[in-house]
């Protein structure tokens, strides 16, 4: 058997296209450092790497979540700390009617201040961040809380919130956001668990009757109406009756503590889910360095490996050329 | 004077011997670089003797034969491998572009139906906002054109191959009415007792080329005609008859048809091999087991999101689903067009052409269903995000077959594309290693050394400068005989 010229060229030849078309493949992989460029590069990698994208984009957007509910919720404690300001002026007020001897004109004097007190408490409930209502439920585009135009203080009924001196127009279900995968947060809180003490799924459900409206929750109780009625025992000058007008301001003055602790229990629960979030917009971010190193590692090409790899190439594909020059240039038709 | 003039007619037959020696080495090497071509030499012999006096003496030589350097082993072998290296490389081309249409890169279908359902999340940060609603229906319709899309790309490669086919079937039925006519060319000149050696190699390169385009099987018959078959048996040459291959326009498809005699038979995917079996089975087999993946999870979908968005009754779920409401309390409304409504019971897989009918159905951003289906008398309370919780959650369930996501199936889709092409590499860079070798065999045994002829040209050259000077000799004593009488 003999070696022709054509086996020496045909050899020559396709080793050559062999090196030049590895060579070309290391050069992408270095010029856009990744490895994984077509799915039949590493067809068992692709699932978990279209799989870790996915992942990225869920906590991306699960931080964004997060962000959104900080902001929320940090307006919302900047009212209730403004609720809280105004329930302790009223229990200034009243403790100070109460103790110091005072005049009917002293005591009318008190009652506009606690009026306007009260219209300040129903401009924090009526409180709008970037067009809605953060007090209102779902139903973010309706004021929360109207003056009850058939208010009558001789009617005023505990267990009936339609007797009370404000309605609440707004919707009992707390906004739910998805922070963590399957994990959702009430990001705020409805003015009917707030300002009324009435809890959301009792709202939810339809009256008991013979009541038209809902009663407090046991321990809780509607600040509007201690408002109200201790405005109404400030200018009858009614201390101690209970079934006068305003029901007393003793009672009021009890009243008052249940309104300053209903208010401060929900602002702690409140400032806990806050940092509840915080803590997990912390790991979040961790999770998404992770995610990236796992999906780097599937699909980077190592700069160093790569590079090596192209001068490796680089030198085998000299030799083969410089061989391919010296074989045209030996031939037995120099010598005849 | 006889034996002198007997020298002489010895000395002519060497002279026109070494003379048709060079000119087939001659042959040789003008023919170094012809594909197919077979080293020729000349087979010499002497004269029969002739009984001189008592003993027998020569009388010169004589080219007996020209014969061809052949092995018939090397021939079939390469013919054999041609078949396989035909069927990868007819594979190779639709691979790449089936890798191109189904990319891994950062912009693929998993990352559009991840963006959709991401857009259903940030919609349940701010329901009313409308610009939130108007990005759901811009995404849902993105998505709905990658797939149609997509549906696109994967028929206009089908198209690509028919074109292909038709382009090639041409020079096949040329090829094959070649071998039939040499057939009868190499019968005629060989009855006369001559070898046909060029007829001979251009029959073996056209049954080579046969074998890489259609995979065919080849034998000799009694007339020591050569006769061509496809796999299966149907026959394309018979002695010096050749059939006819044709491409017949099916509506959008191609098919194949043989013309043998009168009588025409289908030509289906059995009956090939090599490069057309290649495409075929890309067209026929692997891209309708692609495009019905991909309708399934455009179905899967349609489906899904269409139960919690309008939670209209389908073919596959017919008691429905809860579905949503829109922000004017709209209820029952499909976000994509559904792909299989009742009635009737579609005739075919239910998801048949989800992939390519996809769109989205509704226009009005108000009607995106992101809240619960309020109880009556009440409406939708603009920051009910209820439905679109549940909505945006969809995307990572595992609701194909209870096995994959929406992600992991287009994975599996795209892995299952990715081993096909990474298998057809391989095997085409196993068959070409072996082509290489089988064809450097060959020349090994019947190819054009320059070496070779060089050293026997200047062998037939010096036969012939010795002849001429002998031819010399005997003139000069025939003139000294003729001399002897002044």
């Amino acid at each position: 058997m003999k070696a022709t010229e054509g086996t020496t060229y045909r050899m020559l030849q396709s080793n050559l296209s062999r090196i030049t078309t590895s060579l070309e493949e290391l050069r992408i992989q270095g010029a856009t450092g990744i490895k994984l460029t077509k799915p039949s590069d590493d067809p068992s990698s692709i699932r978990p790497v279209l799989t870790t994208r996915t992942q990225i984009m869920h906590t991306d957007r699960y931080l964004e979540t997060m962000g959104v509910t900080l902001d929320k919720m940090e307006s919302t404690d900047g009212h209730l700390d403004h609720v809280e300001n105004i329930l302790q002026r009223m229990q200034e007020i009243t403790i100070n009617s109460i103790n110091s001897a005072m005049s009917q004109s002293d005591l009318d004097t008190l009652a506009d201040e606690v009026a306007n007190l009260k219209a300040e408490l129903v401009d924090a409930a009526n409180a709008q961040v970037d067009g809605k209502y953060i007090f209102s439920g779902y139903a973010e585009t309706t004021v929360p809380f109207v003056e009850n135009t058939a208010y009558d203080p001789a009617l005023y009924n505990a267990d009936d919130s339609t007797t009370w001196p404000y309605l609440y127009q707004g919707d009992p279900n707390p906004t739910e956001l998805e922070i963590t995968p399957g994990e959702k947060l009430e990001a705020n809180l409805t003015g009917n668990d707030l300002f009324m003490g009435i809890s959301n799924s009792v709202m939810q459900d339809p009256p008991i009757p013979p009541n038209l409206g809902y009663p407090s929750d046991t321990g809780r109780i509607d600040i509007f109406s201690v408002l109200v009625r201790t405005e109404e025992a400030l200018r009858a000058g009614n201390v101690d009756d209970v079934t006068g007008a305003g029901g007393g301001l003793q009672e009021n003055l009890a009243n008052l503590d249940i309104a300053a602790d209903q208010n401060r229990r929900l602002r702690s629960q409140l400032g806990n889910r806050a940092s509840r979030v915080d803590t997990a917009m912390f790991h979040q971010e961790d999770v998404l360095i992770d995610l990236q190193q796992i999906l780097s590692r599937y699909q980077d090409a190592d700069a160093i490996e790569t590079f090596n790899a192209i001068v490796q190439q680089e030198t085998a594909l000299e030799a083969a050329l410089s061989i391919t020059a010296k074989v045209s240039q030996i031939s037995i038709l120099d010598y005849f | 004077m006889g034996g002198l003039l007997t020298a002489l007619n010895a000395g002519k037959t060497s002279l026109s011997v070494n003379q048709k020696s060079i000119e087939i080495i001659g042959n040789n090497i003008s023919n170094v670089n012809t594909e197919g071509y077979s080293r020729q030499s000349a087979e010499l012999a002497a004269y029969p003797s002739m009984n001189f006096g008592g003993f027998f003496v020569g009388q010169g030589v004589l080219v007996e034969n020209v014969r061809r350097d052949h092995d018939v082993f090397v021939t079939n072998m390469l013919q054999e491998k041609s078949i396989e290296y035909g069927l990868q490389d007819g594979q190779t081309s639709a691979l790449s572009e089936l890798e191109r249409i189904f990319p891994i890169s950062e912009e693929n279908l998993s990352t559009e139906i991840n963006r959709f359902f991401d857009s259903w999340q940030e919609l349940s940060a701010n329901p009313s906002g409308l610009v939130e609603r108007d990005t759901v229906i811009q995404l849902g319709e993105l998505l709905s054109k990658s797939f149609n899309n997509t549906t696109d790309d994967l028929n206009t490669l089908k198209e690509n191959i028919n074109d292909s086919l038709l382009s090639k079937i041409d020079g096949v039925n040329s090829q094959i009415k070649e071998i039939a006519e040499l057939n009868q060319r190499i019968f005629t000149i060989e009855i006369q007792g001559q070898t046909a050696n060029s007829a001979r190699d251009q029959r073996d390169l056209l049954a080579q080329e046969l074998s890489y385009s259609l995979g065919v099987q080849t034998y000799y018959d009694s007339k020591g005609m050569m006769a061509v078959q496809l796999p299966g048996g149907l026959p394309l040459v018979q002695g010096n008859m050749a059939m006819e291959i044709e491409g017949v326009q099916n509506g959008a498809d191609v098919d194949l048809v043989l013309h043998t005699g009168g009588v025409t038979r289908p030509i289906g995917l059995n009956n090939l091999g090599g490069e057309f079996e290649g495409l075929v089975h890309i067209r026929d087999v692997f891209i309708p087991s692609v495009q019905n993946d991909l309708d399934r999870l455009a179905y899967e979908i349609i489906e899904s999101v269409n139960l919690l968005h309008g939670g209209n009754p389908t073919f596959g779920n017919p008691a429905g689903g809860p579905g949503g409401a829109g922000l004017d309390s709209s209820t029952g409304i499909d976000f994509f067009t559904p792909a299989n409504p009742l009635p009737p019971p579609p005739a075919s897989d239910p998801w048949k052409d989800a992939a390519r009918n996809m769109s989205v159905a509704i226009t009005d951003s108000n009607q995106v269903a992101a809240a619960q289906v309020p109880t009556p008398p009440e409406t939708v309370a603009p920051g009910d995000n209820r439905n679109a919780l549940l909505i945006s959650n969809i995307g990572e369930d595992f609701l194909i077959d209870g096995i994959d996501n929406f992600g992991a199936y287009y994975g599996k889709l795209t892995a299952q594309i990715g081993i096909e092409a990474n298998q057809n590499a391989l095997s085409l860079g196993g068959a070409e290693d072996a082509m290489i070798q089988l064809q450097n065999l060959r020349d090994g045994l019947s190819g054009v050394s320059l070496d070779e002829e060089m050293i026997s040209l200047i062998q037939y050259q010096r036969g012939f400068e010795s002849s001429a000077k002998f031819l010399s000799t005997i003139d000069e004593m025939i003139g000294s005989l003729i001399d002897m009488k002044r």
